[in-house]
């Protein structure tokens, strides 16, 4: 008999299939489809938020293809379960009009079957306990993505990506096929049940498989070549999808299976920690040279994974050296960060989507001053953009404080380079994510319209609004609750190989509490001032911005983004900059060319994926188009099948 | 009538078969190899189970009757050339036949089956059959000569499944039967579709369609 949670999480999967399928029924039945979808999203988010408050883990076996399969709702599902019916419930709302059924070329209605789908997949997903249903979850989801991507495939770079993201996701699934076998042959069924016992060899290689696996979704480098082009590829509010949950997969994957060990063999904790800093300054120093800023976003996005991969990598140390408190805070950090990526990401790619549809460009060069043509984005994308950048009071601030915590009691306790390296990085991508993020914002919405495009810029109507206010409140909410949070945390760590879930909240709370007890005072103090100062009569007439006295300025004498950014990213490899010597004392007009790839992603690892695809041509030659062919082929195989047993007799004795 | 010489009229018709050079010929040869195997059950002394005894009269029935005479139909509305035209020569496909039925009698001696009262031949024969209706799908380039193979595909699998006639229900094997009618008959109508699409029945043209 399933008990209530797994009754609402199938329920939920099964309003969001249904809602992919209406879309196809027409018009009219789009309207049911948003509500079946909000619906699923409901009952996924109670049940995921009553089954991080239940103490036990509620499940339902049953038999498939003959196979022994499980589905279970434990603290550390339901911990991915809740931002993925959040967002989706969210995005499935701003979808009705930001990208509407009516849109060229039917697309209104491919993205309205794949978005359910993808999230009936990953709900699926984030339950199964079987190696098998994981893997055919894994590829359903990968493959509404594929489609998502494929939005707009009239565009040839929308077809590159869509081609990229494939082979890279194809290439994880491979690995993760052979992570299940190895697995069926560490634990003896394909049920995914923790491990008792001592140790194994085999564990070394699960793990490895499983990094590359789940670090070509989680986009670790240089496995991350694949996401800017991807999530600036596809329809905003599914760039939010993909970037807050899709990513969040590999997450899920890495904790779910390393939990399944009995114990993390040494080194690999230090290797992740070592790779997430490499990631995270990776990504921030590429966002920061991005003129496109849906792939701002995305390198951003990599940055955040790569902080959460260093809290899984603090975590594994732990459970190497046998310490349940860097446990505690590593995966504590890993899971707090997964929640508040997915809130202040997706509403960073809501507000891009926002700016997108007011004026039809991702170029930021090209706006500007859009911060007086749509104020109330601004205010709604402003706690966002404090959330990335992980500035106080809001959520990502806490969670970066107590990976912080976590990596400086790391450094005592024997892995002192890893700890020290991963330090020293994630300050670097704090403060270059502070520039990335102010050079955005200052590009954006600062100075005066650069274009056209800017000019006319207008606040979205509210039903896209609505779902980025909810947001920006979760934003401010997560960081001032966080305390309370702690005990979730820690009862979802335990799926992961906690063994004590109440020691993150004995540990921290004290701390925690006066933190955003500070915050909180310090919030009021601000908006007391703000309210004082609202109190004084306005100055007479604003001037414009960048007048200084000339007589006639234009927009182009401004900053823009690259001038902005140029002092850090001028360390960049793969940024080449063209640029003629001035000469003499009255110049002519001349031009500076400042181009950015990614070196390692775009430059090595796309490359080389291209050369593979053209030698995998080769293989096509089994494929005349011949039916006679064909049939040979099987009498071949069939021949093979009964000689084998004469063979090996003679062979093997 | 013994089992042993219906198996040997068998393995003699496959080799008729591939060493024919003429699609009406190729037809009758095959019509007659599945008549042949139709009265098989009854030589082996299985005559007294009613439900094999229908079986065998319904497999005389369609492959004697029904078959022939789609096939028939298909030639005269395509006005398909007489010639087999296959892609390995006549010779060389009957060096290959032979080569085939001297796998199966080795295959069939070392392989982990118990004919039990079965005739020792029953299985090399099931074999050879099944490698020559493999041989002609894959040598000959008339989308009619394909059916034929197939026709010699499936007389093999009956063969085989004479084998175990006796715990076999009655239900597989008019399984079998339906599903080579449905077979050549959509063959059938496919053929008359390549034909209409590409001007000829020759298969080669299929791989214009290839991905």
């Amino acid at each position: 008999m399933p008990t209530l949670d797994v009754t609402l999480i199938l329920a939920a999967a099964g309003c969001w299939a249904v809602a992919g399928l209406l879309p196809l029924a027409g018009p009219r039945a789009d309207r049911g489809g948003t509500f079946l979808g909000v619906l699923g999203s409901l009952l996924g988010a109670g049940a995921a938020l009553h089954a991080l408050l239940a103490p036990t883990a509620p499940g339902l076996s049953f038999t498939f293809w003959g196979a022994p399969a499980r589905i279970e709702v434990d603290a550390l599902s339901a911990a991915f379960l809740l931002p993925l019916h959040l967002v989706a419930g969210l995005a499935i709302l701003y979808g009705r009009e930001y990208w509407p059924l009516s849109a060229p070329k039917g697309s209104g209605r491919s993205v309205r079957v794949f978005f359910a789908s993808q999230v009936a997949a990953m709900t699926v997903l984030f339950v199964v306990r079987q190696g098998l249903l994981f893997l055919v979850a894994w590829e359903a989801m990968a493959v509404s993505a594929f489609f998502l991507i494929q939005t707009e495939h009239e565009r040839p770079e929308v077809r590159r990506a869509g081609w990229i993201y494939l082979a890279a996701t194809h290439a994880g699934t491979l690995a993760l096929t052979a992570m299940v076998i190895l697995l069926a042959h560490r634990t003896g069924s394909l049920l995914w049940n923790p491990v008792t016992g001592t140790g194994s060899p085999l564990d070394a290689w699960i793990l490895l498989l499983a990094m590359v696996g789940f670090g070509f979704k989680m986009g670790l480098f240089p496995l991350h070549f694949w996401l800017p082009s991807a999530h600036a590829s596809s329809p905003s509010h599914a760039s939010a999808l993909l970037s807050a949950v899709m990513l969040k997969a590999g997450v899920y994957g890495l904790l779910r299976v390393s939990g399944l060990l009995p114990t993390i063999p040494r080194g690999f904790g230090g290797g992740l920690l070592a790779l997430g800093a490499i990631t995270a300054v990776w990504g921030v120093g590429n966002a920061l040279a991005q003129r496109d800023y849906k792939r701002l976003l995305a390198y951003s996005s990599v940055e955040n994974l790569g902080i959460i991969a260093m809290g899984i990598g603090l975590g594994w140390t732990g459970r190497a050296i046998h310490n349940p408190w860097l446990v505690a805070l590593g995966f504590g950090a890993a899971l707090f960060h997964v929640w508040n990526h997915s809130v202040f990401k997706t509403l960073l790619f809501f507000g891009a989507g926002s700016i997108l549809h007011a004026t039809g460009t991702r170029d930021m060069e090209a706006l500007g001053g859009l911060g007086r043509r749509m104020p109330r984005t601004l205010l709604l994308l402003a706690p966002a953009i404090l959330a990335v950048a992980a500035l106080p009071p809001f959520n990502a601030f806490l969670s970066e404080w107590i990976l912080y915590r976590g990596l400086f009691a790391s450094l005592d306790q024997g892995y002192p380079w890893s700890g020290g390296l991963a330090l020293v990085a994630l300050a670097l991508t704090g403060g270059l994510a502070v520039v990335a993020f102010a050079r955005f914002f200052g590009t954006v919405f600062l100075g005066n319209p650069r274009t056209d495009a800017a000019v006319h810029a207008h606040d979205p109507s509210p039903t896209m609004r609505t779902p980025m206010a909810v947001l920006a409140g979760l934003c401010l909410a997560l960081g001032l609750a966080s305390p309370l949070l702690l005990p979730l945390l820690g009862r979802a760590a335990g799926g992961a190989g906690l063994t004590e879930p109440g020691l993150l909240g004995r540990g921290l709370g004290h701390d925690l509490r006066l933190l955003t007890a500070l915050e909180a005072l310090l919030l009021t103090l601000a908006a007391l001032a703000l309210a004082w100062l609202r109190r004084q009569p306005a100055a007479a007439e604003r001037p414009p911005t960048w007048d200084c006295g000339y007589a006639a300025p234009t927009a182009r004498m401004q900053y823009t983004g690259s001038s902005f950014a140029d002092p850090w990213a001028a360390l960049l490899p793969g940024r080449s900059v063209r640029m003629h010597r001035l000469k003499g004392l009255f110049p002519k007009p001349h031009a500076l060319h400042i181009e950015v790839q990614d070196a390692v992603g775009e430059g090595l690892v796309v490359p080389w994926f291209v050369r593979m695809a053209a030698r995998a041509q080769r293989l096509r030659r089994l494929q005349p188009g011949y039916l006679s062919v064909y049939v040979l082929y099987v009498l071949i195989a069939l021949l093979a099948a009964f000689l084998w047993p004469l063979l090996r007799a003679r062979l093997l004795g | 009538m013994s089992p042993d010489l219906l198996i040997a009229l068998v393995m003699l018709t496959n080799f008729t078969l591939v060493a024919t050079s003429r699609i009406n010929k190729a037809i009758q040869v095959a019509v007659a190899q599945g008549v042949l195997l139709g009265l098989m059950p009854i030589a082996m002394g299985l005559g007294r189970h009613l439900h094999i005894l229908a079986m065998a009269v319904a497999a005389v029935a369609v492959k004697g009757w029904l078959i022939p005479f789609l096939l028939r139909r298909a030639m005269r509305e395509v006005q398909i050339q007489r010639e087999v035209d296959p892609f390995i020569g006549y010779t060389a496909s009957l060096l290959l036949c032979a080569v085939g039925t001297g796998l199966s009698l080795i295959l069939a001696h070392s392989l982990p089956l118990n004919p039990g009262a079965a005739p020792p031949f029953l299985v090399p024969a099931a074999l050879a059959t099944l490698f020559t209706g493999f041989l002609l799908l894959v040598s000959r380039r008339k989308a009619l000569t394909q059916v034929v193979g197939y026709l010699v595909l499936e007389n093999g699998i009956y063969l085989f499944g004479l084998l175990l006639v006796e715990d076999m229900p009655a239900l597989v094997e008019t399984g079998i039967l339906l599903d080579l009618f449905v077979g050549v008959f959509v063959m059938g109508i496919v053929i008359h579709h390549i034909r209409a699409a590409f001007d000829s029945t020759d298969i080669r043209h299929l791989a214009e369609l290839k991905d």
